[in-house]
This record gives structure tokens, sequence and C-alpha cells, in this order.
């Protein structure tokens, strides 16, 4: 398309805080709502005799024209400013998609959270600000939205940045890089120009703090990393692994490793849409083949590096949590299933070091007996099976997870440090 | 609540596998409540081709672990993944 840079914007917040009307003002105000849904519009206004721009029909008709498969990419929508070109992900409220945002294809770089002027934080806020966290998203802009319904009150707006920054510090997330808007996605107040209705504030209007975001870096300066997704025989070719990079690049004739089955080889073919390529970058899907490697010495859950310097394989790690559903409570000695990358192992919590509390995202108690739904902690991880994956410190794309069981997840993470085997 | 777009990769068993055979038997293993709302095809590498079916569900019905299931039964099929989730 276009040489302006990507950005991968995910909207998150509570229910009904605004998050799809102000996805939907962001395409209406960028010029990215199709033409013939404007047109169509006009056209049953004028037979009904109604006249001026209602907004909230549009929105009704983006969802319907989407829902039909009419745009390839239905989960995302895309707009473009003067700076970037902005693929959104208006984020699924439940729970249990929390995996998929975890270990789908393209991760956020940075995210808007809507909340609501005239309710404030919520649960789903706080858990989404969570797994902003956790997803490595390094800029926070914050829409305080639904100023009308508050009168575009100046001290109600600072009562909920408040509220956002307790929040924050909670996670850990530096407040600093969070900018915060008072917004009406309704009215369109501070979404591409300052509003008059709110004098007392000066700041950027959204559009503006979008622009102002930094570009995002693809993380080729990282060594590689590409989980395994599946492991083919292919007639005349041989051993085929199949997976996306998610760092470094990965070239013909390098010497790569599988861990944590633990064989290397030399990459003999690398092919991306059919074609042959001589490298490949983070987010190419590829296949390849490597001398001396057999179809049964690697598997899924596998991830191929260099072998010189290897995927690292946990004897234990510390992690991060935040437990977002459970019956009952957690205690050392728990063996949910991990899922990280292309992984899923069964991985014990060994102990339980430290619970965060909530309010000041200090340690609120050294090894805690138990955690539970709504907790932050910092706990030890012991996995069944050997599991490569990494410290979000050093390869963030790789130092993620989801905690599932009964068919639910229940708690997501990440990586502080790893123990080697 | 709102409805969920999640686009599934489907890698199939082999690059001989009948691509229009599998989508249907994918469309006919599809839980109650589901509807796919599209499916496009990506060629990745030597003769092996991923399919992407999108499939709609409502975001209370909470994950995509029905759908995954469902589609990792299914005949042909040698891995099932999601690429990406979204509120329509
Ligand atoms: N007055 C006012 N109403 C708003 C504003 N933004 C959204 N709304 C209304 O709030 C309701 C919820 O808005 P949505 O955009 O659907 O909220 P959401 O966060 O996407 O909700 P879920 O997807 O269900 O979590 C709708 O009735 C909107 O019209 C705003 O800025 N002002
Ligand atoms: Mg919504």
């Amino acid at each position: 398309m276009s040489d302006i840079p990507h950005q991968n914007l995910a909207v998150i917040g509570h229910v009904d805080h605004g998050k799809s009307t102000m996805v939907g003002r962001l395409l209406f105000e960028t010029g990215s709502v199709p033409e013939h849904v404007i047109e169509q519009y006009r056209e049953e206004a004028e037979e009904k005799g109604k006249g001026g721009f209602e907004f909230a029909y549009v929105m009704d008709n983006l969802a319907e024209e989407r829902e039909r498969g009419v745009t390839i990419d239905i989960a995302h929508q895309e707009f473009d400013t003067e700076e970037y070109n902005f693929t959104i992900v208006d984020c699924p409220g439940h729970r249990d998609f929390v995996k998929n945002m975890i270990t789908g294809a393209s991760q956020a770089d940075n995210a808007v959270l809507v909340v609501a002027a005239d309710d404030g934080v919520q649960p789903q806020t706080q858990e989404h600000v969570f797994l902003a966290r956790t997803l490595g998203i390094d800029e926070l802009i914050v829409a305080v939205n639904k100023m009308d319904l508050v009168d575009y009150d100046e001290s109600k707006y600072k009562t909920v940045v408040e509220e956002v920054k307790q929040l924050l510090q909670q996670v850990r997330f530096n407040v600093d890089d969070a900018e915060f808007i008072p917004t009406s996605a309704f009215e369109g107040d501070n979404v591409s120009e300052d509003s008059e209705n709110t004098p007392w504030y000066d700041g950027p209007s959204l559009l503006d703090a979008l622009n102002n975001l930094p570009e995002p870096q693809p993380p080729t300066d990282a060594p590689l990393r590409l989980p395994i997704q599946d492991v083919y025989t292919i007639s005349g070719i041989g051993t085929v692994p199949v997976g996306r990079v998610e760092t470094g690049i990965l070239n013909t004739g390098e010497n790569v490793s599988f861990q944590p089955s633990d064989v290397s080889g030399e990459v003999k073919t690398v092919e991306m849409h059919h074609e042959e390529v001589p490298k490949a970058e983070p987010g190419d899907n590829v296949g390849f083949n490597v001398r001396g490697v057999g179809k049964d010495d690697i598997r899924r859950g596998d991830v191929c590096g260099p072998a010189e310097e290897p995927p690292t394989v946990a004897e234990t790690f510390q992690a991060q949590v935040v437990v977002m559903q459970h019956p009952s409570v957690i205690t050392a000695g728990y063996t949910p299933v991990f899922h990280a990358h292309t992984a899923q192992v069964a991985c014990t919590i060994e102990s339980i070091d430290k619970k965060i509390d909530p309010s000041s995202g200090e340690v609120a108690e050294e090894n805690p007996d138990f955690i539970q739904s709504g907790d932050a902690a910092v706990v030890t991880v012991r996995p069944q099976k050997p599991l490569s994956i990494e410290s979000s410190n050093e390869i963030p794309e790789l130092g993620s997870f989801a905690i599932r069981d009964m068919g639910q997840t229940v708690a997501a993470g990440k990586v502080l440090s790893v123990n080697e085997r | 609540m709102g409805k969920v777009a999640a686009k599934m990769k489907v890698m199939p068993q082999s690059p001989e596998i009948d691509l229009d055979d599998l989508q249907e038997r994918l469309e006919n293993a599809l839980p109650e409540g589901a509807k796919i709302s599209r499916v496009d095809r990506e060629d990745v590498a030597f003769g092996l081709i991923a399919l992407f079916p999108t499939v709609i569900i409502p975001d209370e019905a909470g994950g995509t672990e029905t759908i995954e299931d469902a589609f990792s039964g299914v005949d042909g099929v040698e891995s099932v993944g999601v690429d990406e989730v979204g509120r329509i």
C-alpha cells in the first residue's frame, strides 16, 4: 500500500465504555468508512426525510458489513493518518480470548484504553490493562470517554485520571508513558480536533496522540526465534518445519538449533508464499528444511534459533501473573496447562513468592499461602515437560503465556527470569 | 455483548489434501452458534496451502476452544491455530 509506517493498535476497556464507538469514530474522522456505507445512509435518510449525519447508523452498518465477510480482515479495521497506517483491533471482552491475544499473530504495538468518565475504572479495565502490559505494549493512550455525560466536568475527568494512574502503578506500567485525553466518542470531542467543550484541557487530540506514537521497531536485532507450528515430510524435499518468525532473521546456510528437542543442522532452503527466499523476517510465515533433521527429531512447540544462541529451555522460571478467574484459590503445587507460543505444557506452580498490593503496586505479602481471582503475584514455575521460553526482558515475543485449566483461561503472565536447564 | 471474528489458521496434513473438500468438512464440523463468514487461502511453502476460515462467534461464547477442538477433529487437518481475534 503506502510507504507510511505501520502500527498495530489495540482498543481496550470495560464493557460499554465506548470502545467500538471510538473505533467507528476514528474510522469516520479519518475518512476510512467505506463510501458505500455512507452513501447507503444518505439514501435511506432521504427516503425517510431525515437530514444530517447519523453516526450511530454508520456504526451499526459497519458491523453488519464486516460480518458478511465483505472485507478480508474482519477481525481488524484499518485507517490511515498522516503518520501511520493503523490496524486496529477492538479487543473481545471475554476472558477466554486472552489466550488468543497472547498467542495470536499480530500483537499490538500500542493501545488505546477507553474509560467512561461516568463509570471510572472497572474490572475489565483492570484486566485489559494487565493484558496490555503482558503483551508488551509500550505506550498507552487513555481516552477518558463519555465526557458529554458528565457535562465535560474537569474534576470528574481528574478523578478518573487518578484512578487509572493507580491501576497503571499496580501493574508497573510507567505512568509517564501514558497520555490522558478527555473524549466523547459519540459527539466527537477531542478525537480529531480540540474540543470547545473542554477549555481546561490543552493536551493533544486522540488522533494527534496516535500520530505522536513512536514508530514500532521490528525485532530484527534480537536472536532468531521461530516457534514450530507443524512438521511435514514433503516428497523430494524431506523434513519441512513450518512456523512464523517471531524475532531475528532466518538465513539459509545458517546453523540452527531446535529446542527443547535439542537437534541442530544447517538451513538449506526457505520458502515463503511458495517462493524460495534467502531469508525470513519477523512476521513471515515460512517452511524450510534443515540438513540432517528428520520428521521425528522435532515437533510442534519447539523453537528454532541460531545454534550459537539457542532458544532457552527452562528448568524453572519466575513469572508475574494475574489471576483472571479461578473458582477457588491457587496454591503451590497447582499444575495447569501453560500456553506459550506454539507450546502447550503442563507446569507446576512450585511456589508463590510474592503477592502484589493492587492499590500501591508494592509487595503486599511475601510467600503467601494462596492467590485468587484478581490477584497479581510473582510465582516460580516448573514445566513438567521440557519447555522453551524466554525472559520477557530479553525477548518479550517469547516471554508471555496464558494459563488454562478446566476449559478456561485462569491467568496470564510474563516471564521475569529463566533458570536454564 | 457483541460478536467476535476469529481468523483461524488450518494446516492440511499434506499438500495433496483437496482443499475444497477440506473446507466443506470444516463447515460441517462447526459448533452451533458459530458461523464461517469467509475462507481465505495462503500459499505457505513447498506446496502447502493454509486455510484461514474467519469464524463469527458471540463474545459471551468465550474463547475459540470449541472451534479449535471441532476443527482439529476434521479429517485431513494437521493443526489448528488462531491467527487473530477481534470484535466486529
Ligand atoms: N454519551 C455518550 N455515549 C457513548 C459514548 N461512547 C459510547 N457511547 C454509548 O455507550 C454505549 C456503549 O458503546 P460501545 O461503543 O458499544 O461500547 P463498547 O465499549 O464497545 O462496549 P462492548 O463492546 O459491549 O464492551 C453505546 O450506547 C454508545 O452509543 C460517548 O462518548 N458519549
Ligand atoms: Mg464494542
